[in-house]
This record gives C-alpha cells, structure tokens and sequence, in this order.
C-alpha cells in the first residue's frame, strides 16, 4: 500500500457515528507513518467501525505500556525494535561503543525484556495483544565484520527468542511472523537513516506498510476456512486416472511427482486439524476407487469426507458436498487444475475461494500449499475440530441430513438416540471456541451479529451478563461445544444478545433444550431476542416461526408459557459442565 | 493545471482532507488548520513517494506552502 493510498482509504472510512475500534500502538520511536498504515489496513479489515490508532511518547515504550487505558481499547499492537533494549542499539543516541560496555548491553536487554513481559502478561489478560519483535538490522556495534556474527549479537538474538517464547504462550498474545514479514519486507531495505535521524521514524515506507499489514491482520484474527474440494488428475496425483489406470497416476519423487504428494501431505495434515476434505471429478467412481485403494496413497480415503465422482458437472458436484457439510461457500476453498473448471465452480458459488493448482510450476505449488496454510491457519486444535469431519462421516454414511434439508428426526430415532446435552453457565472469556462459534456461524444465528476478542471479554464481565454454552453427544458420536447463548437479566425478563448453533446440530431440538434451560435457570417468564433477519440465517427464522406461529419480527418475544404450549418432547439427557451429574434443571447454579 | 500541479493536489488532498483544490492551490503552513509538523513530514514523504524525489531534511521549512512546493517541483 502507497502512503497516499493508506490516506485516502482513512478519509474514506471515518464514519464519526460507527461504534470505534480502539487500538494502541505502542513503540518507542515515533510511529508517523506505521500508524497511518495500521489505520488505514484496521479500517478496510473492520469497516463497520470507526478505527482510532493511539500512540504513546516517543522513547518510552513502557512508560506507555504502563499507562494504557485498557478499557477505552479493544486492541494493543507493540511494535519493539532494538534501541529499546538499549538506546545503544539505535542511530540517535550516542552512549557510546566502547568494547568494554559491549556486555552491558545484554545484561541491560535481558532486564528491559523481562520487565515488558511482565507489562505484557497483565495488559494481555483484558486485551487482546499483538507484537512484532525487533526487524531492523542492528548497528555495527559489535566487534567482528558485518559478514561475520558476533556472539555477543546471537545472544542478545537469543534474550529475544527467549522472551518471544515466552510471551507467546500468554493468552490473548499473537506476534508477527518474522518470515513472512521478511518475505513482504526484505530485511536490507527496511531501514531508512535519514527519516530516523531526522523525525524518529525509522522505517521506509515499504517496510511501514507491510508490519502494518500483518499487525492489523494478526487484530482482525480471519476466521479460517472449514472445507477442502479438490480435484483428483492432475492436482491431487500426476497423471488422468481414466487414461493411464490406478497403477499409472503418481505424487512421489521417483515419477518426477514429488509436488503432488506435498499437496497430499498438506491435505492430509488438515483433515487431522479437523478441516473437512473433499474430492471432486470428472471421472469413472470405479476407477477412481481404484486409485483410492492403493496403499502408499498419503491422503487415504478415511481423510476424505465426501468424494463425488462422476461426469457431471464440477459446480453440481461441489453443491453436492456442500450440502452434505452444511457450510456456506465462503467458508469453502476449491483447488484444480482447469481453469475453465474453476470458472464454473465460480460462477455457482461466487463466495467460493477457488485456486488454480499450478501443476506445471512445482514453485507455484510450494506457494500454493503456504496460501492453503494461511487459509486455514489456527492457533490450536479444539476437541470440535476433531470432531468435526467425524459427524460429517456418519451423516454422510447414514444418509442423514440436517433439518435444513428435509424434515427433522423422527421422536423414534431422538428417543433411541441416547442423546446428552451438556449445559454451562460459566461465564468465560477465553472459551475460544465460544467466541469461534458466534463469529463463524451463519445459518442458526440470532442476528449476524459478529464480536471482537476485546469486546466479547469486557461483555462478559458486565455483571448482569450470562453465557450459556451446550454440548451435545449421542449413541452416534459427539458433536462437542455447539451452541452459544449470550444475553441480560434483568428484574423482569432475559434479554438475549446472541444466539448460534452450529449447523452440525441441527435437527436434534437442542435449541428448544437451550430455552428450557434459560426458563429454568434464570427464572423469568419472558425471553427478548435481538433477533434481525440475515441473508442466511433462515433456519433460526423458521424455529421462531415454528414456536410463535407467524413470522418473526426485531425483539422477538418468547414467554414460558408460550414455550411450553409448544415444545416439542425433548429426549436429552441435561448434564452440567462442572460436575457431569445428570440434573433435571439447573436452578441449583443460581 | 499542469501535470505537476494536479499532481500535487492530490497530495495536499490526502493529507489535509476537505479542501478544495482552490483552497489547495493557496495553502500554506498559516492558513490551514491542521498544518503542523507531522502535517509537513507527512506531506513531504507523500511527494518524495509521489513524485519519486528527495527532498533535504534541512529544506522542509522551506515548504510551507503550495507554491513553495510546486516551485521546487518544476
């Protein structure tokens, strides 16, 4: 991004009466134009808000680390760099080379380290934090020639890997990828001497945009993707199966197939984290099937929770698959190697992300993998996630499918189901999956309503708040968390702010298991949801209408009474979280 | 208006946003709100970027105006 673009996109956004997006940007040189291009990078990625960028003064890191005002933020972005682990490592501050104060340094770095850690775990426990470490070459301050590393440079190299360890491992902490910043930002051409010694601002333009670009998307956090579709000749093995057989299709390195078996690889890899796989093409299901069965596949059928085969169209077949999975296009990646195919798949489902598999160009492919990554990147792997394609499975193999597409269960098959649903009342702003489930659901959502890390923790501690969290597990397996319920009490009535349900469980009447619950624990007789109609959340639509008998309005309005008369039977068995002991109701926890 | 000049327009536009391009073609450091001096290094980094030139540290205060900066342009 040029500087003039990043100012024009800031006069563009500044909506004055959207709710602001408060984020601090901390560093101890002079941030000018970095916080220009934070601004404008946070603007495009939350265009709803109105995105303010606050600094601190100049030289004094953690003076202003320690003076933030975490309630008026929603996020804090520290960007450190060497002259604050001793102004000695800077250009403007002339404290002297003497080798013999060399070791200083590194005593002076570890202290400066150990006390931001310290600022960091506490800001981080009511902020969402990001940090970039040090990326400007250090001055020629050491002993040995500039091709030549000193020791005392790999252990002051050292205290920051040490302390970026350490920080790391704190909740609500993310920090900058230091090869992707050096693949955006080459690392000779980031440092601008004259801006530095003339305004403080040490950075080129280039390098400026490019930290910018990263801190703003490691704030926004991008969801990742939740399905895979895949061609098979020519993308996920090298050869047309239809032509040269089973036996003639390879992805290992004796063929000259190597790129093929590291796209496997990397599939294999994100069916294990809990992405959901599928294969298309255009081909014979025998055949294919063939190809499948050979042992030294490294993406092996068990990976694959669909594969539709067949000469129909690829746009028909990824309908197919999505339907199955009950996940809306957007969430979806589609990979092959026509171009012409990918055009087609676009134009049914224009939300669909769709890459072409570069099968000439194994760099391109090597690239193509790291895209894969960034898609469908995550910090961690949930009990959910793995989870996840499991239930697609046995809905794919039962036959089943969603309330969404058909009617619901029978009351036979619920009652036989050995259904348990497990309810929480414990408020927790680190239940990540919690958070997950409200910023990624679309279809049972209460009004689309999306939330920030910050914001979701300072709702929660307002303390006339609850959340109530539902798992649900049956004789056919667990579907783990799936249901967030956020809202107020108040003296007369429950208030409720969000609402989702994963798609996953739909059809099991867990959302009328959610009412009861709120009923009878939080003992009022009328519940208010800040119901809005979306594009895509007709399922929730049509509970409501089921329940009242007539098309939802904004604040839909549910009393016990209302509820009652119209509840279907429901077969769960109502665990709480804490203690797993079977309860009627849940009132004891009030 | 020549090349130049619409040129820089546009970034007298990016950094003081709201003025008409009459209002950008008398500006200077005394009759624009907001003119100060992250307005000035903003303002000189968005030419050097825009049109490709260095401009000496030690000239910025000579460019207190639009004129000033056009001159120097041409």
């Amino acid at each position: 991004m040029k500087l003039i673009e990043a100012l024009n996109i800031i006069s563009e956004i500044s909506g004055a009466e959207a709710q602001p997006f408060r984020v601090a940007l901390v560093s101890g040189f002079t941030p000018l134009h970095l916080q220009t291009f934070l601004h404008a990078e946070l603007g495009q990625l939350f265009p709803v808000h109105r995105v303010e960028v606050t600094t601190g003064s100049y030289g004094d890191l953690t003076g202003t680390l320690e003076n933030l005002n975490t309630n008026e933020l929603d996020a804090v972005a520290v960007v450190l760099e060497w002259s604050d682990l001793d102004p000695r490592l800077g250009i403007r501050q002339l404290g002297g080379w003497s080798p013999g104060d060399l070791g200083s340094i590194l005593e002076r770095a570890s202290i400066y380290l150990e006390h931001v850690g310290s600022l960091m775990e506490k800001i981080s426990r009511s902020l969402p934090m990001v940090i970039s470490l040090p990326a400007l070459p250090l001055v020629p301050i050491f002993l040995t020639a500039g091709w030549q590393s000193s020791d005392l440079e790999l252990q002051l190299k050292g205290e920051i890997a040490t302390f970026a360890a350490g920080v790391a491992q704190l909740d609500h902490v993310k920090l900058v990828n230091a090869d992707r910043l050096d693949r955006a930002s080459p690392p000779h051409s980031r440092f601008n001497a004259k801006s530095e010694w003339s305004t403080g601002f040490p950075y080129q333009l280039s390098h400026a945009s490019a930290l910018a670009h990263l801190l703003a998307t490691l704030i926004c956090n991008p969801l990742p993707k939740k399905g895979l579709i895949t061609d098979l000749d020519n993308t996920l093995w090298n050869g047309i199966v239809g032509e040269v057989g089973a036996d003639g299709v390879f992805w290992d390195q004796d063929h000259h197939s190597a790129p093929y078996g590291f796209y496997q690889q990397m599939l294999k890899a994100l069916a294990e984290e809990g992405v959901l796989i599928a294969g298309a093409s255009k081909n014979e299901p025998l055949t294919v099937a063939e190809a499948f069965n050979r042992p030294d596949l490294i993406l092996p059928k068990e990976s694959l929770t669909a594969l539709e085969v067949s000469w129909r169209s690829k746009a028909e077949a990824v309908s197919r698959i999505l339907k199955l999975w009950n996940v809306g296009a957007d969430s979806v990646v589609f990979v092959d190697d026509s171009a012409l195919e990918l055009a087609e798949v676009k134009l049914t489902h224009p939300e669909m992300e769709c890459l072409l598999f570069p099968y000439d160009d194994p760099q391109a492919i090597y690239e193509l993998v790291w895209k894969l990554r960034d898609r469908f990147g995550r910090e961690s792997i949930s009990q959910e996630d793995r989870l996840r394609s499991h239930s697609i499975g046995s809905r794919a193999e039962s036959g089943q499918r969603s309330e969404e597409n058909g009617a619901g269960f029978s009351d036979a098959l619920l009652e036989s189901a050995e259904a348990e649903v497990t309810v929480s009342l414990r408020k927790d702003a680190n239940d990540a999956r919690a958070l997950e489930l409200i910023n990624k659901t679309n279809q049972f959502n209460l009004n689309g309503k999306r939330i920030t890390e910050a914001a979701w923790g300072k709702y929660l501690r307002e303390p006339n708040t609850f959340m109530l969290t539902v798992s649900y597990k049956d004789r056919f397996g667990s579907l783990g968390k799936i249901a967030v319920m956020t809202g107020r009490v108040d003296e007369s009535c429950v208030s409720v702010d969000t609402w989702v349900m994963s798609c996953r469980a739909f059809a099991r009447r867990i959302e009328h298991q959610c009412l009861k619950a709120v009923f009878e624990t939080l003992r009022k007789d009328q519940i208010v949801f800040d119901y809005a109609k979306t594009s895509r959340n007709g399922p929730i639509t049509t509970f409501f209408s089921e329940l009242l008998k007539e098309k939802p309005e904004s604040n839909v309005t549910i009393s016990r009474e209302l509820f009652s008369a119209n509840c279907p039977t429901l077969f769960h068995r109502v665990l709480e979280l804490n203690n797993e002991s079977p309860r009627s109701s849940l009132s004891e926890m009030f | 208006m020549s090349h130049h000049e619409a040129r820089l327009v546009k970034c007298f536009r990016a950094v003081f946003a709201g003025l008409s391009d009459e209002q950008i073609r008398h500006a200077n450091s005394t009759n624009v709100e907001g003119w100060d001096s992250v307005a000035t290094v903003t303002l000189i980094t968005l030419v050097e970027e825009e049109f490709g030139v260095e401009i000496d540290a030690d000239d910025l205060e000579g460019f207190g105006s639009f004129d000033s900066l056009l001159a120097h342009l041409s």
